[in-house]
């Protein structure tokens, strides 16, 4: 318990001191880059607890993610409402006021998206492999579906005006937050329990690992992460609309994953930064090849080649720790 | 061994800083303009699920660019045109809305397309002060965003408005039913607008069917359409749609008495053979036709024609316009200076450009005329303009 606050408090005044360095210093596109790459590493890194841990193919996360947006952004944004009989626009102003409603509408946010995992986990997690892959993207279609026509949140039209809130501050300190109770949940029984029944889920079974009830637990786990990513995301692009969160978004994570290493922790994290970085950066490439397209084309590229040379992922299932470092460097013990 | 993780670390720092430093001493004077050239951001998505529109908007500011480059620029200065792709999703439009407001410092951005992709960039361009100019979102909450924020295009509630006015006042009609696409934003917004002015009008709304994305057979929603004997079916819907709506109306035996009216979705080359005739006689509303017989719009369609060997689209015309539109701001602020040429968008009057003669209004978006075209054998038709006051 001890640690564990201590790891908050360094993680909340490094993510404050971060935040210093890069307003004082650092451009403000390189800034938001930096900000969609915590929102990137929450998304992967919570994903990897479902299907790299736990073993369990979801394809679901855009629409968790869609739950945890939406939801904060109802409480923190002023909503406009156009009557169809009358022509009136029917305004409401936000339900939180103010920045410091900010991480309590996030908490809500995510804790509906998980509330989602639990509905969804205990039934589909019955499924295995592709069927379960399906019934996870049939969610994420659901919630689309459903917000397109919510009119209260400006259904297809989707909702803008979203406060400025989403600063590299809280994106920074979240991402800590998701990686540490990660690394602890890798480490725990319960972690050592998932991997048990990514590993054989007869075998854990027999063991006496209670299956389903942790399978769902990683579910909700997963989805509450990807909740608080979402509404940080959409109070970051200040607009959010149903086809944000469409199923390529979920597709995206799961490439995440798969380019860093599948049950990877720090794989995770990498393939998080790299996904993100890659089309931006190659977005000076295209200007001075005069070739425009050509950014989509490497990309596409550079995944086919590490799936073919290298298909277990960047870090396999590895961890990078200070161990595997020391080895690495010059002069350290082999 | 420690040592070394530390200098590893602190190199990558070091680097890191390097790459994304802050230009300090360039920013009170960002303003876009060197001593020859004036940096204008161009952003549209020519990738992804929308990449016709953009490549077509993308093309036809390209051509005002090099025709302005040609004829010396403006104000002396040639035109350099940062363009990025935003590749039809909201988190590269504020990507590339960052980028060319704090890297390229540009003094005048024009994009995007797609209202949800304007509405992602918005935000940032107001933050940083720069004039933000959409060549076609029709999102009324786009310009909502900030005093930077104009459009060049008409909105889905005048488009509505001026469709059900055409409807009722030039066609006579009283009875119209609604078939709408639910998923679509543009849909269910021009759907809705002309439900409301066409009952304040007089008229009756006898069906308002939906269905959703991706639908092949209309069977249902037009037999409930027929049933209520309509005497115009309103289709909000883009061209796709609509050639598959259009022929199963026919074929359900609605007659051609009951023309079908549409927005600017309609337009593309491939409306009138995909549709095989069924929407003979039927009309929808346009940014411009390139049948103007007008010196102005002629001149354009050939200049694209010679350029790119293809007809112009309305979303070219736009792309074109907006253009000269931050050419003609540039020219009445008389100085390179952001704030200065945001005022002058702000009072722009009677821009005559190939969209129609528009003025910007207190909202910043553009009062315009639209075109009602009508499809006659293998030719959309101009028939009538209506103009902003006549739907008010």
């Amino acid at each position: 318990m001890h640690r564990t606050l201590l790891l908050l408090v360094a993680g909340v005044s490094l993510a404050f001191g971060v935040d210093w360095f890069l307003g004082e210093f650092i451009e403000e596109y390189v800034v938001r880059i930096i900000n969609l790459c915590g929102i990137a590493i929450i998304l992967a890194v919570s994903l990897n607890v479902i299907n790299g841990l736990c073993g369990q193919f979801s394809l679901g996360h855009a629409g968790f993610m869609a739950i945890g947006a939406y939801v904060s952004a109802y409480f923190t944004t002023t909503l406009r409402v156009l009557n169809t009989e009358t022509g009136e626009t029917v305004v409401r102003s936000p339900l939180f006021d103010g920045a410091w409603g900010f991480v309590p509408a996030l908490l809500i946010g995510g804790m509906a998206a998980a509330a989602a995992g639990l509905v969804v986990g205990v039934p589909t997690l019955r499924l295995k492999g592709d069927y379960l892959a399906i019934a996870t993207l049939g969610f994420g279609e659901i919630v689309i579906i459903m917000l397109t026509n919510f009119e209260s949140v400006g259904a297809a039209r989707g909702l803008p005006g979203l406060p400025n809130y989403a600063s590299s501050f809280w994106i920074l300190t979240f991402a800590w937050i998701c990686v540490v109770s990660s690394v602890f949940l890798q480490r725990s029984t319960f972690g050592r329990a998932l991997i048990a029944i990514r590993e054989n889920e007869l075998a854990a079974e027999v063991m006496g690992i209670r299956v389903a009830r942790l399978k769902v637990m990683a579910f909700i786990y997963g989805a509450f992460f990807a909740g608080l990513a979402g509404g940080l995301l959409g109070h970051l692009l200040r607009t959010i609309s149903p086809s944000t969160f469409g199923f390529m978004k979920s597709i995206e994570v799961v490439v995440m994953l798969v380019l860093g290493g599948l049950g990877s922790l720090t794989g995770a994290i990498v393939g998080a930064i790299v996904l993100t970085v890659l089309p931006e950066a190659l977005r000076d490439v295209e200007q001075q090849a005069k070739l425009p397209g050509i950014r989509m084309v490497v990309y596409a590229l550079v995944l086919i080649l590490l799936m073919i040379f290298r298909p277990q992922g960047i870090f396999g299932q590895r961890e990078l720790s200070l161990k595997l470092l020391r080895r690495l460097l010059p002069g350290g013990r082999k | 061994m420690r040592k070394a993780l530390i200098l590893a670390i602190a190199a990558t720092a070091l680097a890191f800083t390097a790459i994304g430093c802050k230009d300090k001493g360039n920013e009170a004077g960002g303003s876009g303009a060197t001593e020859d050239t004036v940096k204008l951001g161009l952003f549209v998505s020519t990738t992804g699920e929308i990449a016709t529109f953009g490549g077509d908007t993308k093309n036809g500011a390209e051509l005002a660019v090099e025709e302005i480059n040609k004829a010396g620029g403006i104000k002396g200065k040639t035109i350099d045109l940062r363009f990025y792709d935003t590749a039809s999703k909201a988190e590269e439009a504020g990507n590339v809305a960052t980028k060319l407001a704090t890297q390229d410092k540009v003094l005048v951005a024009m994009g995007a397309v797609a209202s949800g992709l304007s509405l992602a960039a918005a935000p940032v361009f107001e933050q940083n002060g720069v004039p933000m100019v959409s060549p076609s979102s029709t999102n009324p909450t786009v310009t909502q965003q900030g005093k930077n924020i104009f459009r060049i295009c008409f909105l889905d509630d005048f488009q509505g408005g001026a469709c059900a006015v055409f409807a009722y006042k030039e066609l006579g009609k009283r009875k119209a039913a609604i078939i709408r696409n639910q998923d679509d934003a543009y849909s269910t917004g021009l759907a809705d607008y002309f439900r409301l002015k066409f009952k304040a009008l007089g008229g009756e709304i006898v069906a308002d069917e939906s269905y959703k994305k991706g639908t092949k057979e209309f069977a249902s929603q037009i037999t409930n359409v027929k049933a209520k004997e309509p005497d115009i079916i309103f289709l909000p819907c883009y061209y796709n749609d609509v050639a598959l709506l259009s022929q199963q109306i026919r074929g359900q035996g609605i007659g051609d008495d009951v023309p079908m009216l549409g927005g600017d979705g309609w337009e593309s080359a491939n409306l009138i053979p995909n549709s095989k005739g069924a929407l003979e006689g039927s009309y929808f509303g346009n940014h411009y036709s390139p049948e103007d017989p007008s010196e102005h719009v002629q001149a354009f369609v050939k200049g694209y024609k010679a350029k790119y060997n293809t007809a112009p689209s309305s979303l070219a015309a736009l792309g074109y316009d907006v253009v000269y539109v931050v050419k003609k701001a540039i020219e009445d602020a008389g100085e390179f200076d952001r704030a200065k040429v945001r005022d002058a968008l702000a009072a722009l009057k009677d821009f005559k450009g190939v969209t129609g003669t528009f003025s910007i209004d207190e909202n910043r978006d553009a009062r315009k005329p639209i075109s009602i075209l009508k499809v006659q054998g293998d030719k959309f038709l101009p028939v009538k303009q209506i103009q902003p006051q006549d739907v008010k």
